[in-house]
Order: C-alpha cells, then structure tokens, then sequence
C-alpha cells in the first residue's frame, strides 16, 4: 500500500485514536519507523487527541503501583539489611493516616463537585440501509429528546410513526407522532425521563394517522433501539 | 488541575530531570501526574487490575525513554498521557480481557465539553478541540469518544451504536477527518 498524503492522515488519526488493530496497526508502526512524515502526523493527532485525556477525572491508584515501580526499575535497593527495612515499615502507619486524611479531602472536594447528568444517545437503524433512519440524542439540562431524522422515509399514506419508551415492565410511554424529514423534540415528564433512563428502549410503532387511538402501540412495532450513555 | 502553563514548565523541568536519572524528579513526576494517568487508564480498561499494571508500566516506559520527549509531540502531560494510553490498549487488546458490549456494561463517558473540569483553567487548544467535536455529527462524535475513552473496537462500536460495522468505520473516518479541517480553521 502506497503511503499518499490521505492514506497516511487518516491512518495516524485512527492509529492514535486505537481503532486500527492487528495487521493493519503493525503495518503503519512500520510506516512510522520509515517516514519522518508519518510520525509528523502522529503527533499531531496524539496532541490533539491528548487534550481530551486531560478531562478524565482523577483516580488515586493504590501505593502498590509505585512500590511496583521502583521494585522493577530498582531491584537491588531491597537488600538494605533487615534492620533498616523494618525501621522503614514502622514509618508506614503514620503515611498511611496522612494519605487517608488527603484521600477525604479529596472525597470531599469531589462530592462538591456537581456530577454531569450522563446522557443518552442512539441511533434507529435498519440493516440494508447505510445511514441510520433516526438519530436520537437526549438533553439532560431540559429533559429533552431529539430525534433528528436521517434516512427515514415517509410512512405508507394514511399513517404515522409514533415513538415509544418501552419500560423494563409495564406498557409503553407514547412520546407522540414523529414527523419525516425533520427534527423532532419532545419534553419529557419526571416520569418519562426516569423510566427511560432505567430502559434506555425505545420503539418506533406504525399507527394510524394522527397516532395510536388506544394509548397502546396497536400497529407493527417498526424498530426497537437501545441508548447509550455519553 | 495541572494544566496550566507553569505546570506544564515544571513538568517539562522534571522530565529533563528523569532523562538525567534523577530519581527524586521522577518520583515527584509521579507524585503530581499519577492519579491523573491512572484515572485515564481506569476509565479505558475499566477494571483496577488492568489499570494498575498499565501504569506501572507507563512509569516504567517513561523512565526508560523520558529523553526521547520534544515538544512535537504535545506537552509533557499529554506526551506522558499517550504512553499511558497505548499501554492499557496494548493490555486490553492482549488480554482479550473485553466487555460484552452490552449497553449495561457502558458506563458513561464524560461529556469532555461539560462536568468538574470544564472550568476557566482548560486551556485554549482543549477548547478549540471541543468545539471542533461540537460541529460532528453525533453519531461520528459518540464514535470518537467511545473509542478514545473507552477503546472500543470497531465490532465493539457497532454492537454499541447497533449499526453495521462499515457504517462505524466510516463515522470515525470521515469525524476525524472534518475534526482535523477544523482545528486547522
């Protein structure tokens, strides 16, 4: 495979990102180790890409790790006499008050801090159609859910689609009609929002125009779909 | 946060540091960027173990090659974050060690855009980059993020985002590129 401008951005972005794997991984560290050019471009996705490691929160990783560390950097340091280790250990108890006394700061500057509401995201899609029918995101600030259509077609004449949460049990929670070809936004109650974040489904159903009669899907379930969150 | 300027600079000190053998630097080194690697490792591997070793590993790593550092390749901090992530991907992928895919195994990756560390210290580039995501779509935006947090697979993306896998791949493909024409606006 000839190394062209394209190729080369667009695999050191997926190369960086992790999603290229096995052969075709071992064929652009290869690319890397031959071409300054290639490595350029490596760093540069890793810069950038990078930025997004830096809002990771913090994990405090247990003293073992760092023990660890110097036990495989510097093996030897551990034949001090026996003597001086245990004069060494008696010193532990008290690092480990302080340690946990920083820990319980910590915890409690993180409780402080208010946690992001997680969100849900999805897709309908159906298997011979390349591009997704719906696209469906969830904002947690106002309790909305958008359905942005993408490839859906209209229903058959005389029809509609009516979106659905489906609860872990229990009927159906209608969300109302959904137009084609547009964006459609829903509020959702208290009641909604919970129960769908507990399901994370839902379900498009073929109805008769203006929507289900009975407050029960009565037509052909279409599609179901699971969230995910963000 | 660590990410000013002037940490960066003593960050970048203690690095020359390390490249020397200075062992007091490198355990300071560990001291301030520590928990912050582990929680990038524990977010990806999403298991204690796998993170630990992954960290263990990247000190090591960083140790040994500390002078092979140049700005090229981002800050200190990010060059560091980098080895640490390609460690644990390097672990997950070896240890075949995978989620099921299944949704109840995805815990939420945090919106990089809002939550505690969306404050006034982030710095410029972070929010060049996110705003740069704002303009994807989401689907090849969640497909960027559930890959770089969580280091999902192609498969694992399309379990995930229940869509055929060539459909993922062409989301992450066609997100990255129109991510870099924008961080080059």
């Amino acid at each position: 495979m000839r190394k062209t401008p394209e190729r080369v951005e667009s695999l050191a972005a997926e190369y960086v990102l992790g999603s290229l794997k096995g052969k075709a991984r071992s064929r652009f560290e290869r690319w890397m180790m031959e071409s300054g050019r290639v490595r350029q471009e490596v760093w540069y996705w890793e810069e950038k890409l990078g930025l997004l490691g830096n809002q990771v929160p913090e994990r405090e990783p247990p003293e073992s790790v760092w023990l660890a560390i110097q036990q495989r950097l510097w093996p030897q340091d551990d034949t001090r006499p026996a003597v001086q280790r245990e004069a060494a250990n008696r010193v532990w108890p008290v690092w480990s008050l302080f340690a946990t006394a920083a820990a319980l700061v910590l915890a409690v500057l993180l409780v402080q801090q208010p946690a992001p509401e997680p969100t849900l995201s999805g897709a309908v899609v159906q298997a011979d159609v390349s591009d997704p029918l719906w696209l469906v995101s969830e904002s947690s600030r106002d309790n909305r859910l958008r359905l942005r259509s993408v490839a859906a077609t209209s229903a058959e004449a005389g029809k509609d689609y009516e979106l659905w949460i489906v609860p872990d049990s229990g009927n159906p929670l209608s969300l109302g009609v959904i137009p084609v070809g547009d964006v459609y936004q829903v509020k959702l109650t208290d009641e909604a929002r919970e129960t769908l974040s507990q399901s994370r489904t839902l379900a498009i159903s073929l109805e008769p125009r203006g929507g289900s009669p009975t407050g029960a899907p009565t037509g052909p379930i279409l599609h179901v779909t699971k969230l995910y969150e963000l | 946060m660590i990410n000013t300027e002037i940490e960066q600079a003593e960050l970048m000190t203690l690095l020359l540091a390390v490249a020397r053998s200075d062992r007091r630097a490198f355990e300071r080194l560990y001291e301030k960027i520590a928990a912050r690697m582990f929680g990038l490792c524990y977010k990806l591997a999403g298991q204690q173990e796998l993170a630990e070793e992954a960290l263990q590993d990247a000190f090591v790593q960083i140790w040994h090659h500390a002078g092979e550092y140049h700005s090229d390749r981002g800050t200190p901090l990010s060059w560091m974050l980098t080895i640490a992530r390609y460690r644990t991907l390097d672990l997950m992928r070896a240890r075949t060690v995978r989620r099921t895919a299944g949704d109840e195994h995805l815990e939420h990756v945090e919106d990089p855009r809002s939550g505690p560390l969306d404050h006034s210290l982030r710095r410029a580039g972070a929010e060049q980059l996110t705003g740069c995501l704002d303009e994807l779509s989401d689907v090849q935006r969640d497909s960027i993020l559930l890959s770089y947090y969580r280091g999902f697979t192609h498969d694992e993306l399309a379990q995930a985002l229940s869509s055929p896998i060539g459909t993922v791949k062409s989301w992450i493909r066609r997100g990255l590129m129109a991510l870099k024409r924008c961080l080059e606006r």
